[in-house]
Order: structure tokens, then sequence, then C-alpha cells
């Protein structure tokens, strides 16, 4: 706990910390500026584009369309940027040995590093629903959301349904987050890490795309990212959905490991 | 107190440290002296758990490392190379941080510490703009901090300007009066001979001398003459320290092997009616090429030996 409250405190103490939330956040403000001054509005349109003519309608849809947007780059980036700057970035200011010269467990320090960048990614996605909501509530009022299998679902409804597409994509990011830490304690170079984790989603996503590695698909995560838009039907098919969030777990955790084996043992030399 | 036991870390072909035994006593102010790539941050990393060994292990009090790290780093406090810090954060909240890391962050400590560095006006500044005399200060500072039983200091007058190397040295004087265990690494001999009172001499990863640090250096014997009859004044002298002791260095002669006998020395050249104009000891001279001396030997043994 004591490490956890001086990793988050070190994180807020940087200036990147607020770039990213604020870059973030920026996105779905910029959608809806565009969605109300645009004179064509998008109409139907599938999966992401479909959540876009919705919001230009629904501020309610704007929360939902940023995250449609956000899981394709911009969510991946930042990930790997919080993921991969705890342990490398650190070791790259030669911080790392001053805090380890304590005595601190290196699974401790690990598992505070990482605990503290998946909240930063949580309030990142929380900030993104925060700026949706208020942009979208000035420029087109919250209604009741209209669901893509038709039918709609009361207001509060429409909120939990959004609540738990966020959690879905915060477990998917946690992956991303996971493999950056991972890459980090094995690079001494934090740009390397992040460069490298996303550079490894990009591929993955690539792969995803055809049809001739459909054989792999089960197993990237990358590929379930998307299954959230599952909850906006009715009724809700929850297959792809938890077999995504046990596909997220499994990633996580293999990566997750893999970087405290490496860590515990590693050489620290700068 | 702290010792190390056949320390040895192998980087892919290069032997950093080779089978290192070193025993640093409670109360000591051990130098631990070397030129730069002699092994002495390798050995130091290893100490404090940062590095792992390839083989034999280092003792802190009662505790093994690597695997008791967490209970020995209880009782050690420094820094290996430059102190690093949490540049966009002031002094004192890195004190702090550091401080809660091994359980006392308190302010009265803090203000402690950064009173016996004399770092208290400039503490809340940010790191970033420290001078590299300030930042080591804070180093200092930050390894007294949780009043450890032994400081493990890695070059800390490195880079210093000549009143910085005074105030850390006699900080670390004054660490060992007050019965801290002081382990300072140094490349230079006369500042582990202004300090210390034991050490040890290490290159390429092996310990070349050890003892107390009257011992280290080559018996204060030589002596250096200045007289205008040259000739004369070597055969006299010749005769008593024996003519292979006798070397010329620009307009002296230096005279080794005297062994405390000067003043039978001056006696007998005043005796021969040779007029001397000065007569100085050579040993400041003499440490440093002693040094080199023994480290370049060093060298040879390990050339001689490819095999270690």
């Amino acid at each position: 706990m004591k490490l956890l409250k001086l990793e988050f405190k070190k994180l807020i103490n940087q200036k990147r910390t607020f770039v990213g939330w604020a870059g973030i956040a920026a996105v779905p403000i910029i959608m809806v500026v565009a969605l109300a001054l645009q004179s064509h509005k998008p109409q139907g349109g599938q999966g992401p584009d479909r959540f876009f003519s919705l919001a230009a309608v629904n501020g309610m849809y704007v929360a939902i369309a940023a995250i449609a947007m956000l899981t394709t780059f911009l969510l991946p980036l930042l990930a790997s940027m919080a993921g991969s700057s705890p342990i490398a970035g650190e070791a790259e200011q030669a911080t790392l040995k001053t805090w380890l010269f304590r005595p601190v467990t290196r699974g401790g320090v690990l598992m505070s590093k990482w605990v503290t960048a998946v909240i930063y990614m949580a309030i990142a996605l929380g900030l993104v629903a925060a700026a949706a909501y208020i942009a979208g509530a000035i420029a087109f009022g919250l209604h009741a959301p209209a669901l893509l299998s038709g039918g709609s679902v009361s207001l509060a409804h429409g909120f939990w349904l959004t609540f738990l597409a966020y959690l879905f994509v915060l477990a998917g990011v946690i992956c991303v987050l996971s493999l950056a830490t991972l890459l980090s304690t094995i690079a001494n170079s934090s740009l390397t890490a992040t460069i490298g984790a996303l550079v490894i989603v990009i591929v993955l996503n690539v792969l995803g795309n055809f049809s001739f590695f459909d054989v792999l698909k089960p197993y990237l995560f990358t590929s379930r990212l998307d299954a959230w838009q599952n909850l906006f039907s009715s009724p809700i098919d929850w297959t792809p959905i938890t077999h995504g969030l046990i596909s997220f777990a499994i990633t996580s955790a293999v990566l997750t490991v893999g970087a405290w084996l490496t860590f515990r043992r590693k050489d620290v030399l700068v | 107190m702290l010792a190390t036991h056949g320390l040895t870390k192998r980087f892919g072909h290069m032997l950093a440290v080779d089978h290192l035994d070193l025993s640093v006593h409670r109360g000591d102010v051990f130098g631990f002296l070397g030129p730069n790539g002699a092994g002495k941050t390798t050995t130091i990393r290893m100490m404090v758990g940062l590095i792992f060994p390839t083989e034999g292990y280092v003792q802190v009090l009662d505790h093994r490392l690597p695997g008791d790290r967490l209970e020995a780093l209880k009782h050690v406090g420094g820094f290996v190379e430059v102190p690093a810090f949490y540049r966009n954060m002031t002094g004192r909240e890195n004190l702090r941080m550091l401080g809660e890391l091994s359980g006392d962050g308190s302010e009265a400590r803090i203000n402690e510490v950064l009173d016996v560095v004399g770092l208290r006006e400039r503490a809340d500044s940010k790191v970033g703009d420290y001078s590299h005399g300030m930042n080591q200060r804070l180093g200092i500072a930050q390894a007294l901090l949780h009043k450890p039983e032994v400081v493990i200091l890695d070059e800390p007058t490195n880079g210093l300007d000549p009143q910085g190397m005074k105030d850390v040295r006699e900080l670390v004087r004054a660490l060992g009066a007050a019965g801290t265990t002081v382990f300072l690494s140094s490349h230079l001999l006369n500042e582990v001979e202004q300090v210390c009172n034991r050490a040890v001499i290490i290159n390429k990863g092996r310990v070349v001398v050890e003892g107390p640090v009257s011992e280290l250096h080559p018996e204060h014997s030589a002596v250096k003459v200045l007289t205008r009859d040259q000739t004369r004044a070597r055969e006299v002298l010749g005769a008593v320290v024996g003519a292979h002791n006798i070397a010329l260095d620009e307009e002296y002669l230096v005279v080794d092997g005297v062994n405390g006998n000067v003043p039978d020395l001056v006696e007998e050249l005043v005796r021969q009616g040779i007029k001397v104009e000065a007569i100085v000891p050579a040993r400041e001279q003499g440490l440093e090429d002693y040094f080199l001396g023994l480290t370049q030997s060093a060298d040879v043994d390990a050339a001689r030996s490819p095999a270690a």
C-alpha cells in the first residue's frame, strides 16, 4: 500500500501524466464539435460508424463512439506508455537504483507500478466518459439510447451498459499495458518498450484482419477488443464478451508473471 | 559487519569481480580503492542486491545477499555511482519518499540529515535545479536517513570542487567518529589516506593489497636530497643505504630504504663535508606511483594467467 501511494505520488508529479489525460479526454470533445458543426450528418453504417451516426443525434452515444474510436490507436498508445515508463523510465533516469537501494521487494515494486499504470488508464477512460457526456449533453442532449438491434433502453440502463463497455475496454487495455511492462523489464529504454508494445499490438491487429490467420484469432486479445459492442443489442450475446474477458485475463496474467520473472532476477546496471 | 565471500561477477566473457573476499569491521572507515574499471561499482551493486553475483555472497551483519536482501538493506544506506533523484520533485520530497520506504520519513529526521550535509536552505528547490555538488550532498543525506549501521558511498567526491571534496571528507570522518561503519570507494589514494583507517586496493576485480591504511603505502623511507655535489653525495649515501637505492630525479637525489635513519644520513653527509641544500620526504610523489605500480603489476599477473 505504501509503495502504491508513493508510485501514485510520482505519477501525479509528472507533466506527461496530465498531457496524456488531457489529450485523450480531448478526443470526445473534438468529436462532438465536428459532429455538431458538419452539415452532413453520418447515417447508418456498421460497427463504429453506426455509433457515430447515433452519437450525432444523441449525446448518450458520444461516450460509446469515443471508445470505439480510441481502441484502435490512442488507447493502446497511452497504455504502452503507461506500462513501460514505470520500470524502463526509471531505469533511464537511474532512479530505479535509488528505489531498489531501499528495503522493498522487487515484486512489490513491480506490482505497485503495474497497479498505478492500471489506475492511470482507468482515470483516462473515466475522463473520456466524463468529457463525452458533458460535450454530448451540451450539443445533442442525453436521450434514451436506441439499441443496434432496434428498440431502446432507459437512460439509466444506457449509462450502465456504457459503464460495462468501459470496464471491458479497460480489461483489454490492461493486456497492452502488461505487454509494455514486460518489455520494459527487458529493454532499458522506455521508448523501446513503448514502441515495441505498440508494434506488437498493431501486428496482432493485422493478423486478425486476415482470414488466413483465423486459427490464431481465438488467441489474439486484439481481436476481442470490440466485443463490448454486443452489449448494445437485445438480447445481449454474452459469449463473445465472456470469452474476451477470459482471453484478457489469461493474456494479462501471463505477461505480468513474465515481467515479474524477468524483473526479480534482473541486474540493475543503470 | 560487511563482508564478501568469494564474490564473483561475470558479464559474458568479462570477469568484472573475481572471487573477492572483503571484511569490514564495525566502526571501520574502510577505503575501497582501485582505478576506474577495477570492479568497485560492480562490487557495491552486488553488496546492495542491485545485481546478482555469479558466485559467492555478501554478508551484512547476519544477513546474506542476494537471498536476504530485504533485511540487509534495513541496515545499509548509500548510493551507487552518481546519486539519482526525481528531478521534478524537491530535495525534501525525495527524502520523504525514500524515508518512507525505509520506515522513517519524519520531518524531524529529514531536517536533521539536511543539516548534516548543509542543504536545508535549498531543500525545497527542485532537484533538477541542483548543482552537482548539491546532488552529491542529497545523496549522502538520503544515505543517512534511516540511521543505517553501514554507509556505502561510491566515489562521493567525484566531480566536486576542492571545497566540496573537503566538506565530504570531513563528513565521512565525522560519521566514522560517531561510530558508523563507512565503506568508501575511491580512486584517489590520498583521499582514502585522509579519512580511512583500513583499506583494500583492487584491480581487475581482485584484491591487490589490504590492511591498515598506514601499511598500505611504501615505507615513508624515501627522501630527496638536494646538493651541488651529487657525485660525492651518491658515494656517501650509497655506502649507507646501498647504491641501488639511489636514483636521480631532476636535480634531486632520491634515496630509498632510509628507514627512519635520516638524522644519521645527514650527519654522515656533513662529516664528509658535503653541502646539503635541502632534504625533503619523497612521499607525496611516491604514493600515486606506488598505486600505479601495484595496479599495473596486477595487470601483468592477469595477463600471465588468462584463465583467471
